[in-house]
């Protein structure tokens, strides 16, 4: 349809077009607002209706599962039993959590989880962004290279890995076989489970932090670069005095998405371990999905699933006052 | 001096690429491997030593997973990511461009977007038991539909942050000049503003497709047979069929063809994509 098919005859709006103000990386981007020469009535009761769909359906299907996990971390339930009904227990669910020695050794196995994944993440990604941005032809290749294990489907990558790590018929037995060291069990061993399971984790993450620090990399003034060379400065002083604190804000930005995701890992730790052997590699959303969704102790586990969201908020709010710390 | 200058920074020139190579060799094997072990024939497959490189390729795998009840996991796949994807992006965009205007006051603005924000914080698991409880209750266990509402509860957030990013790069006076010519804001939405941002949108409906596409936990809590999709499939290779690697490493093959075709497409706004418009690429 064309435009001026629909033009009227009296232009309703004349005031000063609302503006679109950008801001810095992850603050809401919302800038300061223009102040509204005109009230725009019509346009603000459209505005609701363009807001409405969404906002009602993550009212229902967002906000009402999580008060309703809260209101059953009250009660306890065990679902499997036929017609069996919640019983108000206050706040016994988290009573006993908090003196559980599985759900206490969940807490950290997903702590050591997370922070060795992110950890080696960040040194690999900002060696491999690093690479990939000083030759021409190495940026092109990097992403090519990096972008399957990214999109790759997580539960392809669990059975992937898991005949790589097979104990008898596995590449990786084989390879390191060649340099003389014996085969390992890898997934079936308590204490190899954890950090082969960390493996998959970064292969398939990895990708995030190289292309996100690459980004930020290249889109560093020159300037700086040349100065500092001109200065003698050496490659690491380059890298340490000019990258890195330029880099900051885009640090903070991808430690605090990887960490966020981190968290929730399911799906590889589902295919590779099932939280195994014993519960070495029992992460929390392993541990919740267990509680709640194999031996049905739904209160048990909403009341896990709500102290997991208040440990994730309290990170999650720690690193964003950090980055807005950095703005100003 | 220039010659050993020159030659020096030759040198450093194939360090550099070797070291990427190798880095790169490295993480890229594990595809290879899946994608050879699905080519491979029976002898080959599980055997000490690894065959690296096959004597001969076959489509036998392939042929052997897309029987039966596989293909019906397969369209159930293929609907549940199009609706999905299609109601995701369809209301996210319509949101987002409500809030990237300013008609509605700033704290109402803000605080919708502190909440999307927040929401994105989620992780699956704490929802998944009170959807299993809900859809359960409601009937809706092993349907399509209930598959849907929790994909597209769990994209709305991403789409609707991702699009607010796209409609805010785009300049002023283009809805300047529609709003002269008298275009309530239904019609800028759908015949300006849309088709300006429609890389944008194509961009966010592939990441959201790739979302619902690879999926698994809301999948495997929700659904036993009838609304089965491929990840789930997938998974059950791991306890009944275990060595059977070249099938399952076909089934792997296929799931993943759609996911890279679509991916190349995003290249330019990955980076975007991948820390939810926080660092523009």
């Amino acid at each position: 349809m064309n435009t001026h098919a629909t033009r009227q005859p009296n232009d309703r709006q004349t005031g000063t077009a609302p503006t679109v103000s950008s801001s810095g990386a992850a603050a809401l981007p919302l800038g300061r607002v223009p102040v509204l020469v005109q009230k725009y009535t019509r346009e603000r009761w459209v505005s609701v209706l363009f807001l409405l769909p969404s906002v009602v359906f993550l009212l229902l299907t967002s906000v009402y599962p999580l008060l309703y996990s809260l209101r059953l971390s009250f009660f306890s339930w065990n679902m499997s039993i036929p017609f069996s009904q919640p019983v108000f227990v206050g706040l016994k669910n988290y009573a006993n959590l908090v003196q559980d020695p599985a759900f206490i050794s969940s807490v950290k196995i997903t702590l050591i989880y997370v922070g060795a994944a992110v950890t080696i993440e960040l040194i690999l990604g900002m060696g491999l962004a690093l690479l990939a941005t000083s030759g021409a032809r190495a940026m092109g290749l990097t992403r090519t290279v990096l972008l399957f294990p990214l999109m790759m489907t997580p539960v392809v990558a669990g059975i992937l890995w898991r005949t790589l790590f097979h104990s008898t018929y596995g590449v990786i037995n084989h390879l390191i076989g060649l340099v003389g060291i014996p085969a390992q069990t890898w997934l079936g061993s308590p204490s190899q489970a954890l950090p082969a399971v960390i493996t998959v984790e970064i292969w398939q993450q990895l990708p995030v932090v190289t292309f996100v620090l690459a980004a930020g990399i290249q889109s560093l003034p020159v300037d700086m670069y040349k100065a500092a060379q001109v200065d003698g400065a050496s490659r690491w002083q380059i890298f340490r005095m000019v990258t890195l604190p330029l880099l900051r804000p885009v640090i903070i930005v991808v430690l605090l998405l990887r960490i966020m995701d981190a968290f929730k890992v399911f799906d590889i730790v589902f295919m590779l371990t099932y939280g195994g052997p014993g519960q070495v590699t029992e992460v929390l959303s392993m541990l919740i999905y267990k509680t709640g969704l194999k031996f049905f102790q739904i209160g048990q586990a909403s009341a896990m699933s709500w102290l997991f969201l208040i440990f994730i908020f309290i990170i999650s709010f720690f690193f964003i006052r950090e980055l807005q710390r950095g703005e100003s | 001096m220039l010659i050993s200058y020159r030659l020096r920074r030759r040198l450093s020139t194939v360090s550099l690429y070797t070291t990427i190579g190798v880095v790169l060799v490295a993480i890229a094997f594990p595809i290879y491997w899946l994608v050879i072990t699905s080519l491979k024939i029976g002898a080959e497959v599980a055997t000490y030593p690894p065959v690296y490189i096959p004597s001969r390729i076959t489509l036998e795998n392939y042929t052997a997973v897309l029987q039966g009840e596989n293909a019906k996991f397969l369209v159930n796949s293929v609907i549940i990511a199009l609706s999905s994807t299609f109601l995701t992006t369809l209301m996210g965009a319509m949101a987002a461009y409500a809030l990237a205007k300013t008609y509605l006051a700033f704290w109402v603005r803000r605080s919708l977007m502190l909440w999307i924000l927040v929401t994105r914080i989620f992780p699956p698991i704490t929802t998944a038991i009170p959807y299993y409880v809900v859809i359960k209750n409601l009937g809706l266990a092993d349907t399509h539909i209930a598959v849907i509402i929790t994909y597209v509860a769990y994209g709305l957030p991403f789409v609707i942050w991702l699009m607010l990013g796209f409609f805010q790069d785009l300049p002023a006076d283009i809805e300047k000049a529609a709003i002269v010519d008298g275009c309530s804001m239904w019609q800028r939405f759908r015949q300006v503003v849309l088709p300006l941002t429609l890389p944008g949108l194509a961009v966010t409906a592939i990441f959201a497709f790739i979302y619902a596409w690879n999926e698994f936990l809301y999948a495997s809590i929700l659904t036993s047979f009838t609304a089965k999709t491929l990840p789930v499939m997938i998974s059950t290779f791991m306890s009944d069929q275990y060595l059977r690697w070249g099938e399952m490493s076909a089934m792997g093959s296929l799931m993943i063809i759609p996911v890279m075709i679509f991916s190349a497409a995003t290249q330019k706004y990955l980076v975007r994509g991948l820390t939810f418009g926080a660092v523009k690429g």
